[in-house]
């Protein structure tokens, strides 16, 4: 592996005169980047600050950062550690670094280290293939070696003539490129295209200043949209996004595991061998933080036994029900007090009683939300939908705007806010036109439209999106006056409002490029991904895999017989990723993509080595496990899966 | 940091003979990548041309990866007579590395954006020329913030901060005077002459001498 450091300290005898006329100096340096990542000492600043007492010089402190030149987490960590009594800056680092620390500064920064040049710019891996970005590849003229980085002279049309037995005549180590080329090209049969080829001036002025800008301009906009950090991976919606939304067909038996929502699993109350209908409830809430489970059929229980979870990956507890295929409805299944009489206290007690919890993925209570002592000021519907494939939000909200916006109303009312938003990503044009078409006469309701950017959907991102606030480590979107509910948990408030039935079906996207007929259904809680995907035509190709929910956060699920629970969005069936994990070289791309602004990169270090201190000090459970550093890791480090092993190591008290 | 951009339909279009097999590279896609205008002109492309399989995916400047992401397609890329990549240099020239008695060609060409690490590129650049002017200039580089890359000041040709070279950048030594002013730094501007001697890491033992 090359080490591809791009700064080293610069030379005593050029550091000691110009340290003469400077005092209480702060060392800012680096800890380097594009080389192995080891977490251990950098030396050069210690050796700064040693020379600097060598001349009687007072050193009021120094830092070493990860990746100096990312302004945004810099200038946060600089307001807090350079003290006031600091007079010189003194920064190691490559030349990026110093400048941005110069740009955030008001104290005069000096260089103290000079950036290594090297012939052009290496890959995300450390290898000695270098690429001069000149803007007219001549690859394909060369059978595929670069005649400018390779070449000692850039030459474009030959050998030099200087080479010796091979060997460059300016560095006898390296080969002759052209003699490479030439080679190349004889043993590809290409030797006459070669001869024959006509010059390729270089073009200098293909690289300019404006061209540069225009693509720096807008690379940052996309990267800086509403909130640091977050990706943007290929959309692929278009598999199911034009395809109606209809229902699943009646299934035979359903699953229903008593654990559908995050807290205590739900209190069985029914017995097998008893009949049941259509939104009867079969499982009490059991605490606080916990939610009643409903009957999706009338049916008769068939069994109460241990079945795998399609999330927990073990084998919990649930209920089957053989469906008697009637569709009879229970008798409590009666639509609410109209929303004008009834009271705030009426709809969170509805709305714990329908079993109603978050349906964006994580399956919270809502009612524990709309209960918070905090004080809430708005509503923000969450209907970005940002996962890539899926368009389960999408139809639902094209399908049901009524009752989406009557849903919003409800939550208004049940948490006290004054206003809702209803935030929807740039790429739902016929969802955006119905909604505000319809909120356009509620003063009250507003629909937001934000560009699209992953993982615009996580609470905390929509919250600093929206209100432009940051929601506190280890806080809830109360904490700042806000509460966010998934556009289905909306439409789940209003069917409990106006018919009275609790949450027993949700909207499924099944698609991917490896699902041979993608689809949107309406589909009963407890109905099997299985005869989903058999309904769906199966799966094209043996190198498929299956996740429930979208391709970022979705589960893989390698035993099909599991159910569809309250909170799934979608089954997937996309090619099976094969990646081999290599070791991390810091080429800070995980910490430039997290939105929560962590450092990825030292869980990948922390969890094999067990270190959960470590893990706690690099503040691991304000994760929120969206998967952008994984996705975007040039080593194919697994990093939340060993983000997750860290973080159930801590909440066990180890 | 490096991005790319498409080269013209025409040229892809004459490398394309016989059956052709096309990699494109993602890793990158978020500091830039073409993606959907080489989706359309890979799908024009397999109208008039024989495209045997398009793959996608990522990181092929990492040899490793390359093999094993191209593993289970390498009977039709036995098969092909020509093999078409989309992506940077480094990645072009890994595969006609790993492709060693294949026509590997370019679909693009390669530019250089400011910024060395993450995904983010820069406001400010570093030309990476291994004897940092910094310290006399207020921490604004000259090499790159300048047109001219000049060492010892202004050339005197720019009109009310602008650049004479491009209109719409401001002159780098106006900028760095301006900043030294506000240090109260000025007499900074007083160091002697430090000529660029285009130092290298491989001088760098006739450097220490």
């Amino acid at each position: 592996m090359e080490n591809y450091t791009k700064f080293k300290l610069k030379r005593k005898e050029e550091l000691t005169p110009f340290l003469e006329d400077k005092d209480n100096l702060f060392i800012l340096a680096c800890n380097k980047c594009f080389k192995e990542f080891e977490i251990g000492d950098e030396p050069e600043c210690s050796n700064l600050e040693q020379l600097a007492k060598e001349q009687g010089k007072t050193v009021v402190g120094s830092a070493k950062i990860d990746f100096l030149c990312n302004e945004t987490l810099t200038s946060k960590l600089l307001q807090s550690i350079v003290p006031e009594e600091a007079e010189d800056i003194f920064v190691i680092s490559c030349g990026l670094g110093i400048q941005t620390v110069a740009e955030q500064l008001e104290n005069p920064v000096y260089a103290a280290s000079d950036t290594i040049s090297v012939d052009g710019q290496h890959g995300m891996a450390l290898t000695t293939t270098l690429c001069d970005a000149c803007g007219q590849c001549y690859l394909n003229l060369t059978g595929g070696i670069c005649p400018i980085v390779d070449c000692a002279k850039s030459l474009l049309n030959g050998q030099c003539g200087g080479a010796k037995d091979g060997k460059c005549e300016v560095d006898k180590n390296k080969d002759c490129a052209w003699e490479k080329i030439y080679n190349k090209m004889e043993s590809l049969g290409r030797l006459d295209e070669l001869l024959a080829q006509q010059v390729e001036v270089r073009d200098y002025s293909k690289i300019n200043h404006k061209f540069i800008n225009q693509y720096v301009t807008s690379v940052r906009e996309s990267r800086f949209e509403g909130y640091y950090g977050g990706v943007h991976p290929s959309e692929k919606k278009e598999f199911s996004e034009n395809i109606d939304l209809v229902s699943f067909p009646e299934p035979r038996t359903v699953v229903i595991p008593l654990s559908q929502h995050a807290g205590a699993p739900a209190d069985l109350i029914v017995e097998v061998g008893q009949t049941v209908k259509v939104g009867q409830k079969l499982a009490e809430a059991n605490g606080f933080v916990s939610s009643p489970i409903h009957s999706s059929v009338s049916g008769t229980v068939v069994a109460v036994e241990p079945r795998l979870h399609p999330i927990q990956g073990i084998k919990t507890m649930a209920v089957v029900i053989q469906s008697d295929g009637e569709n009879s409805i229970h008798e409590s299944v009666k639509p609410a007090k109209d929303l004008n009489d009834i009271t705030r206290d009426e709809i969170i007690e509805l709305i714990r009683e329908k079993g109603i919890v978050g349906m964006g993925g994580a399956g919270f209570p809502t009612s524990v939300k709309l209960k918070a002592p905090q004080k809430v000021h708005t509503v923000l519907l969450n209907g970005c939908e940002c996962e890539p494939m899926l368009t389960a939000d999408h139809k639902l909200m094209t399908t049901y705007p009524e009752e989406i916006i009557f849903g919003m109303k409800t939550l208004i009312k049940g948490s006290g806010a004054e206003k809702g938003v209803i935030v929807i990503e740039d790429n739902k044009h016929d969802a955006i036109e119905i909604l505000e078409a319809k909120t356009a006469d509620i003063p009250n309701i507003e629909v937001a439209v934000v560009k699209t950017k992953y993982p615009q959907g996580a609470e905390k991102m929509l919250v600093k999106r929206m209100l432009g606030v940051e929601i506190p480590s280890g806080g809830f979107p109360t904490d700042v006056g806000a509460l966010v509910a998934n556009v289905s948990t909306a439409k789940a408030v209003s069917d409990a409002m106006q018919t009275g039935m609790p949450l027993v079906e949700r909207i499924v996207s099944v698609t991917g490029e490896r699902i041979k007929n993608p689809g949107n259904y309406l589909v009963k809680n407890g109905t099997s991904v299985k005869d989903i995907i058999e309904h769906c035509g199966g799966v094209k190709g043996d190198d498929t895999t299956i996740k429930l929910g979208g391709p970022m956060m979705g589960f893989e699920v390698r035993d099909l017989n599991v159910p569809v629970i309250k909170s799934t969005n979608g089954v997937i069936a996309v090619e099976t990723k094969v990646s081999e994990a290599v070791e991390c070289i810091k080429c800070g791309r995980c910490v430039d993509v997290c939105p929560m602004e962590l450092k990825p990169l030292y869980y990948t270090k922390y969890a094999p080595a067990e270190n959960w201190e470590g893990m706690k000090e690099q503040n691991v459970m304000d994760c929120i496990e969206c998967g952008s550093c994984s996705y975007i890791c040039s080593s194919k480090i697994p990093i939340v899966d060993r983000i997750k092993i860290g973080k159930k190591a801590i909440r066990e008290g180890k | 940091m490096l991005i790319t951009q498409l080269k013209s339909k025409e040229t892809i279009e004459s490398l394309a003979k016989g059956k052709t097999f096309i990699v494109n590279c993602h890793g990158c896609k978020e500091v830039y990548f073409a993606e959907h205008e080489a989706e359309e002109l890979q799908k024009e492309l397999s109208e008039t041309n024989d495209i045997t399989q398009i793959v996608t995916t990522d990181y092929i400047c990492h040899p490793d990866n390359l093999a094993l992401q191209l593993k289970k397609h390498m009977d039709k890329i036995k098969d092909a007579d020509t093999v078409i990549v989309f992506s940077c240099g480094v990645g072009i020239q890994t595969v006609a590395k790993y492709l060693d008695d294949k026509r590997v060609y370019s679909g693009c060409d390669t530019f250089p954006l400011p910024g060395f690490q993450g995904v983010t590129p820069l406001q400010v650049d570093c030309a990476q020329c291994g004897e940092c002017y910094l310290n006399y200039t207020g921490g604004i580089c000259p090499i790159t913030s300048c047109s001219k890359s000049l060492v010892n000041g202004q050339c005197g040709g720019a009109k009310d901060g602008m650049c004479e070279v491009d209109k719409e950048m401001e002159c780098g030594w106006e900028r760095i005077y301006r900043k030294l002013e506000k240090l109260n730094k000025l007499d900074t501007l007083k160091y002697e002459p430090k000529v660029r001697n285009y130092w290298h890491p491989d001088a760098e033992q006739t450097d220490a001498e």
